[in-house]
């Protein structure tokens, strides 16, 4: 018995996971980068790969420091359109660079987490989208705090009658991020996935391409209505 | 007739340092292996508080460890804190989860009395009073010697369990509760024993007793 406590205790946590970051966001092999804005943010990187999640589903790769010197500017960047009040309400404090972010070996831009109040970027991520994709994910943490403010089926009644979402973001292989010419009710392949990506997708051009955004809502009644959505929902946090 | 055999200069020289090695053996046993040789003794009767009424002492395997508590930081927290410590409720806590030159933790009443410690279940345990809400400080800088109200995944957890932090950990600022710093004995806190390959601890270190100083 005695015996089977002591390997139990022994196997229980890797000494080598056991420091001050993980006590707090049980990621391992993460160290501080930047703790000095004026956002409320603190910013950690990865300085070994990591695997975490259900059966380690989730895996990002340590990070190349030139690499993470001129990506962490364009992060911060972006996360400065958000003011301290706002970020504290959709629970963003902790953002994890690191590189190759995989789930379940789909590639991914970024994986938020509301009730660790952290989001985790690829800063290897497409160049092309991945400013955008910054706001994209934000929004799913805006989403997975106000999920009353945000509604599927509200959302979901101003596509037209003949539209039906996927079951689920990774269902089809239709995963295109470039904004469509002629939108129809959709900015892109990606928003017709599932309701919350289509929410997102809407959002991060809203925030990263409005002047685009604006264009099309002009000739498209069902987009305007979702921006008009999203612009609302927005709205409520603020003045909560 | 047997032959008187004088030993070479060689072999006194072996002989010489086999006896300094064996004296070092004994040494090493019995002087280094004591982990509070080098920790400084903290006499209370020589330091003059000026506000004792906010100090509390804990007294571990190498010493008093004096603590100020911060009450105009985290109130009700303090105020929980010290009724524990009055009570007499950490006495025997064993610091459960050590995280070499990190973070030494204790306070689980319920599992985690060297007494009856349960293995399986220490960590978890709860007090009498329930969560408590957090009560962060965005200004309040966790410097080495912090002591802070352990909690869960999520705040307003907090109930007994504490840790004190033996280096400077900035990101912990506005994450968790502080309830006081660590003003004398912060060495003694370090000889807390580790695990080996866990940062949890088994047979730990425990808290002799804790007081209020008044």
């Amino acid at each position: 018995m005695r015996l089977l406590l002591i390997l139990l205790l022994t196997l229980q946590v890797n000494s080598l996971k056991a420091d001050e970051i993980f006590n707090l966001l049980k990621i391992p092999n993460l160290e501080v980068y930047n703790l000095d804005n004026n956002k409320g943010l603190k910013y950690l990187s990865s300085k070994q790969n990591f695997n975490i999640g259900v059966k380690n589903n989730i895996k990002c790769e340590k990070v190349n420091k030139a690499n993470l010197n001129k990506k962490f500017l364009i992060v911060k960047k972006n996360l400065e359109k958000y003011d301290e009040k706002f970020l504290k309400k959709i629970n963003l404090r902790f953002v994890v660079l690191c590189e190759n972010l995989f789930i379940s070996e789909i590639n991914t831009a970024g994986i938020p987490d509301y009730k660790k109040r952290t989001l985790i970027l690829d800063i290897n991520f497409d160049q092309k989208y991945f400013e955008r994709v910054i706001h994209h994910e934000v929004f799913h943490l805006i989403y997975d705090s106000f999920k009353e403010i945000f509604d599927d089926k509200t959302w979901s009644a101003f596509n037209k009658k003949s539209f039906k979402y996927e079951d689920c973001s990774t269902c089809s292989d239709r995963l295109g991020l470039d904004l469509f010419g002629i939108t129809d009710g959709f900015v892109t392949e990606y928003s017709k996935s599932i309701p919350s990506e289509d929410m997102a997708e809407v959002f991060s051009f809203l925030i990263f391409d409005r002047i685009s955004i604006d264009k099309k809502i002009k000739k498209d009644l069902i987009l305007l209505n979702k921006v008009n959505y999203i612009k609302s929902g927005l709205d409520k946090i603020n003045n909560l | 007739m047997i032959k008187k055999i004088k030993a070479s200069t060689f072999e006194k020289i072996l002989f010489i340092f086999l006896i300094f090695l064996l004296i070092f053996s004994f040494s090493f046993v019995f002087i280094i292996k004591n982990k509070c040789l080098f920790v400084e003794n903290i006499d209370l009767k020589k330091i003059n508080f000026n506000n004792p009424n906010n100090i509390v002492v804990m007294n571990v395997e190498c010493g008093n460890v004096i603590i100020e508590l911060l009450p105009e930081i985290s109130p009700n927290s303090v105020k929980r804190f010290k009724y524990f410590i009055k009570e007499g409720s950490y006495n025997g806590s064993s610091f459960y989860r050590v995280v070499k030159d990190t973070l030494v933790q204790a306070g689980d009443l319920e599992f985690g009395n060297i007494e009856n410690i349960n293995y399986y279940k220490v960590g978890s345990g709860q007090s009498k009073f329930g969560s408590l809400n957090s009560e962060l400080s965005e200004n309040y800088q966790f410097i080495e010697g912090t002591v802070a109200l352990a909690r869960g995944d999520e705040f307003n957890t907090e109930d007994s369990e504490f840790f004190i932090i033996l280096k400077n950990i900035p990101l912990y600022t506005g994450e968790y509760t502080p309830v006081g710093k660590v003003i004398y004995g912060l060495d003694a806190l370090k000889k807390i024993k580790a695990g080996n390959k866990s940062e949890y601890v088994l047979r730990p270190d425990y808290i002799n007793y804790f007081n209020l100083l008044k």
